[in-house]
């Protein structure tokens, strides 16, 4: 079984839950943006949460099933459309050899995950499926999706007992009857609200720069990627000028750069960094923050831990 | 022992700080409790990422970041004092990495010697001469950030960085010295060339250079770095 990419779209790569044990070596951990979406994207296929889905970001992505495959969709930032029709994100699909799934724009979310029914057959480098484009790893030769690629899906496992009770249409594909209940997704005009604590260097920002930082709402900006997300809006500083010994940074931290830029570290964060960490993004929101994309603005609300 | 500073740079990463400066001695704490949690793992250890005056744990659901900070801290008083206060209980492997100063490779040799007032090969002999520590790898896999360069080394990074340093560049910033395994964009000053390959996914460990390992530079002709295997 197997599926052939038409179009890449925007950037599509191969994603799990993360590369881990190898940061000791510099190595990220990687993995898909928005976990909760991955997940649900698995679960709907009755797979393990991390076998290797498909991230797609924002639209264009365009997929050729090859056989009668059963695969899901959750996460945001597209619709979808088999073989031209309407097809709705967290429920099992089950779909016919010679169908096209695409994926048009949307003013939702920000990435769209694909799993299949018994996951994609895709050979795991440093214990990880994740592509990360910079080191060549994991995904397809360790880099994106492009067209004409052609994915293999592994057909050892039987088919999801949820697909029983599906009904393919004249359309080619038919959905499950329920549906996963996932959290809202935002609009691209939305003041998307973040929750975060305190981070490792709050002290050391001035009283100024921590309002602003509290107050002020900031947009995504364009230069954001899988690495980190860059912050416009304000110019941060600390009460005094200070060289920081590099130490360990994860996803979900705030760091300042030395031109007051925060910049919010992503799934590819690099694993050591030097510059000082204002505030760290409250592990549950980091999916929602995974589906703004750039443009998108963000206020920063403190929670207490 | 001064007690370390612990906070949370996730739910699930704690760094103990042993200090805020680049030391020796802070730096073989940290490498004695990364190898100590790595030969007695935890239930809920995940990984453990060494930084010059820092460690930082990475753990599962499976135990709260108040119980690894209450293990690290007796960890500490119970163990730190029997390990011996050199880097016995460490491994440090030693390495000598041969190393090609010829100008084509040494992109910015001859600024470093003309901004030091000293000639290429007093910079040659200065970089090859003492054994540096390797302190972390991090930046990209497989980078080595190692030290102590002399101070008669000490230089500032490139106002504008490279938009490709070859791979295997040796280069210095800082009191620092490291070597870039893969091109990349990068703002150290070039002094040489290795053809040693640093990180390898097919090999285990993936990483050439550990923490805590030692290193010496061996200077090379070209024609050497060329048929090296």
């Amino acid at each position: 079984m197997s599926i052939t990419i038409l179009k890449p779209g925007i950037s599509t790569s191969i994603q799990d839950l993360g590369r881990w044990g190898f940061q000791q070596y510099g190595v990220p951990i990687g993995g898909a943006m928005d976990r909760d979406a991955a997940r649900t994207a698995n679960r709907l296929c009755e797979n393990d949460d991390d076998e290797a889905v498909l991230e797609s970001t924002l639209h264009g992505v365009e997929i050729k099933f090859n056989e009668t495959v059963c695969f899901a969709l959750s996460g945001g930032g597209a619709k979808a459309k088999i073989n031209g029709v309407d097809v709705s994100y967290n429920r099992l699909i089950k779909v016919i050899a010679g169908s096209t799934l695409k994926l048009h724009p949307d003013a939702y979310g920000c990435r769209t995950y694909i799993a299949f029914a018994g996951g994609l057959n895709i050979k795991k480098e440093l214990g990880s499926t994740s592509t990360y484009v910079a080191s060549a790893l994991g995904g397809m030769d360790g880099r994106n999706i492009i067209a004409g690629d052609e994915i293999k899906i592994n057909k050892d496992r039987k088919e999801p007992n949820a697909a029983k009770d599906i009904v393919i249409d004249e359309n080619g594909f038919g959905v499950s009857k329920w549906k996963a209940q996932v959290n809202p997704l935002p609009h691209v005009n939305d003041v998307v609200e973040i929750s975060c604590v305190a981070g490792p260097e709050w002290e050391l920002f001035d009283e100024t720069s921590q309002a602003l930082f509290t107050n002020q709402i900031f947009t995504i900006a364009s230069q954001s990627n899988r690495m980190g997300y860059r912050m416009e809006g304000a110019t941060l500083s600390l009460k005094e000028k200070i060289e920081l010994v590099s130490t360990a940074v994860t996803r979900g931290i705030v760091q300042v750069t030395n031109q007051g830029h925060p910049i919010i570290l992503m799934a590819d964060a690099q694993t050591i960094g030097g510059y000082p960490r204002i505030a760290r993004i409250a592990s549950a929101d980091l999916s929602l923050l995974a589906q703004c994309r750039p443009g998108m603005k963000v206020k920063f609300h403190f929670i207490n831990k | 022992m001064q007690a370390p500073r612990i906070y949370e740079i996730h739910d699930q990463a704690l760094t103990i700080e042993f200090s805020t400066i680049i030391s020796e001695e802070s730096h073989l704490k940290v490498m004695q409790l990364h190898v100590f949690l790595n030969g007695h793992p935890f239930k809920g250890f995940i990984e453990s990422v060494p930084a010059y005056s820092s460690l930082t744990i990475y753990f599962n659901e499976e135990i709260s970041s108040q119980e690894i900070k209450v293990y690290v801290i007796d960890v500490l008083e119970k163990n730190i004092s029997s390990f011996s206060s050199s880097a016995e209980n460490t491994s440090s492997t030693k390495h000598i990495i041969p190393v090609c100063y010829d100008l084509s490779f040494g992109l910015d040799l001859g600024d470093v010697a003309k901004e030091k007032n000293l000639s290429i090969d007093e910079i040659i002999t200065l970089h090859t001469r003492q054994t540096f520590r390797v302190y972390m790898i991090g930046f990209v896999p497989g980078f080595a950030y190692m030290g102590t360069l002399p101070s008669t080394l000490e230089t500032k990074r490139k106002n504008i960085p490279r938009l490709e340093v070859p791979k295997g560049s040796v280069a210095i910033a800082g009191l620092q010295t490291g070597i870039y395994p893969s091109t990349i964009p990068g703002g150290w000053n070039i002094l040489g060339r290795t053809p040693i390959n640093l990180f390898d996914k097919t090999k285990e460990p993936c990483s050439f250079l550990q923490a805590g390992d030692l290193v010496q530079f061996q200077s090379i002709t070209k024609e050497a770095f060329e048929k090296y295997p």
